[in-house]
């Protein structure tokens, strides 16, 4: 076939224009398919046209606009019902949708997982916390219990306070023992007291009836009173330092303090 | 394509790019503003409605909603509401009252199609006119103005030529 003859006839231009026949059109698209150099004619047919009519453009009015999208729109609505029927329609749909709440369901995993992680370090930090507080409060307690006790004993009129003073051994001790003389209970208070090798310990004496009895054997590394072994009807106390554990008879030259029951008047 | 999937907004795009183009095309043919509106709204539908059938081997997409526009612009002076004074009138007349009315109504700035058109030679310039910017077939205007259709064609060819070195289209 020659084409330059087609191409001169004018049929493109026809084509291109839609003024051909049913039969004309198949008859071009066939030959088109055959022939590049047809194609290329055409093209630039086209764009002859698309250029003359947009040089010549005109703007419609901008409700032509918003009437032609919702005129789209509502028939795009319609057709997206007869779309959703298709099985494989509704599993793209269905597919996709599961992905993107397996990506948010991990997402938010994640996220809890970091809240959780950092609550979990937080409850621990508040829970060893509590439990020192805990503790502190239980050492307080029993402190709180043994000075109320203890002033509840210096207090008590049923006790008697007898002031022991240091002697020459230890001139600046002092200490005091409450003796309850009807319970026969006695505490000792430290106020004042030299410290000793570990292998002595203080050992406080009761005079009863001219002797010294036994009280008991303490450290001197406590606080406020201390209970020691019970005394009838003494006179005075002292403290001695003996080897540790204590001895059955006092040694008097190692004494450093004594004092004296002064009886209250009543 | 976007398109075929009857994406709104590449059509929204579609509408932003074409609708001067093809309402320049169209209220040309129509000669009446609020015609015109109807007729581009329907021309945008009926894109829409068949955008799947659009075939992008056998040609630019521009010529074919060109065609679905002028195609329907025809058809909308062939009705009864737009038939009377148009082509049954003599040819003097229609040219002087196209002329008139296109002055007189139609908002068209057509400065530069004019000034394209007149580099043409005058056979040449009279067949784009009536086929582009009148709505014309090129069979109508075989008949109307009694040249053979042969010429016609021939013409539409020679003036397609002539403009595509006008336009500079390689």
């Amino acid at each position: 076939m020659n084409t330059q003859e087609y191409i001169s006839s004018g049929i493109l231009e026809s084509y291109a224009l839609g003024e051909v026949t049913e039969s004309e059109r198949v008859s071009v698209e066939q030959t088109l398919k055959q022939h590049p150099e047809l194609r290329e004619e055409l093209r630039m047919i086209e764009e002859t046209l698309e250029k003359l009519v947009f040089d010549s453009s005109l703007t419609p009015p901008a409700h032509v606009k918003e009437k032609v999208m919702s005129r789209i729109n509502s028939s795009s609505k319609t057709e997206a019902k007869i779309v959703a029927l298709y099985p494989e329609q509704v599993w793209k749909y269905a597919t996709a949708a599961s992905v993107a709440i397996a990506l948010f369901a991990s997402f938010m995993a994640f996220q809890y997982h970091q809240l959780w992680k950092a609550d979990s370090i937080e409850l621990a930090q508040i829970k060893s916390e509590n439990q020192r507080i805990a503790e502190e409060y239980n050492v307080v307690n029993q402190k709180l219990d043994k000075i109320q006790g203890d002033l509840t004993i210096m207090e008590s009129t049923a006790f008697i306070k007898v002031i022991l003073k240091g002697t020459d051994n230890d001139k600046n001790a002092l200490a005091s023992v409450y003796w309850n003389s009807s319970t026969q209970e006695v505490f000792l208070n430290i106020q004042q007291l030299k410290a000793i090798s570990k292998e002595n310990q203080f050992q406080l004496w009761a005079i009863v009836d001219g002797k010294p009895v036994d009280a008991g054997v303490f450290d001197s590394n406590f606080a406020g009173l201390l209970k020691m072994k019970s005394i009838n009807g003494a006179v005075a106390f002292a403290v001695t330092v003996e080897p540790r554990g204590g001895k059955e008879n006092p040694s008097l030259e190692t004494m450093r303090l004594i004092g004296n029951v002064e009886r209250n008047p009543s | 394509m976007r398109l075929c999937q009857r994406d709104s907004t590449a059509f929204d795009y579609l509408y932003d790019h074409y609708s001067g183009a093809l309402y320049s095309v169209v209220i040309r043919i129509v000669r009446k503003e609020e015609v015109a509106e109807e007729l581009i709204q329907d021309v945008f539908v009926k894109i829409w409605d068949k955008i799947n059938s659009y075939d992008s081997s056998k040609g630019r997409l521009f010529t074919w909603m060109l065609n679905i526009a002028r195609n329907q612009a025809i058809d909308k002076t062939r009705s009864k509401e737009m038939s009377q004074g148009r082509k049954t009138d003599d040819i003097d007349n229609l040219v002087t009252k196209i002329d008139r009315q296109e002055s007189a109504e139609l908002p068209i700035d057509s400065i530069g199609l004019k000034e394209t058109l007149m580099m043409l030679p005058e056979d040449q310039r009279f067949v784009i006119d009536h086929l582009y910017l009148k709505g014309f077939t090129q069979s109508e205007l075989a008949e109307e103005f009694n040249i053979p259709l042969g010429t016609v064609k021939t013409r539409t060819r020679m003036a397609l030529k002539e403009l595509r070195s006008i336009l500079n289209v390689t």
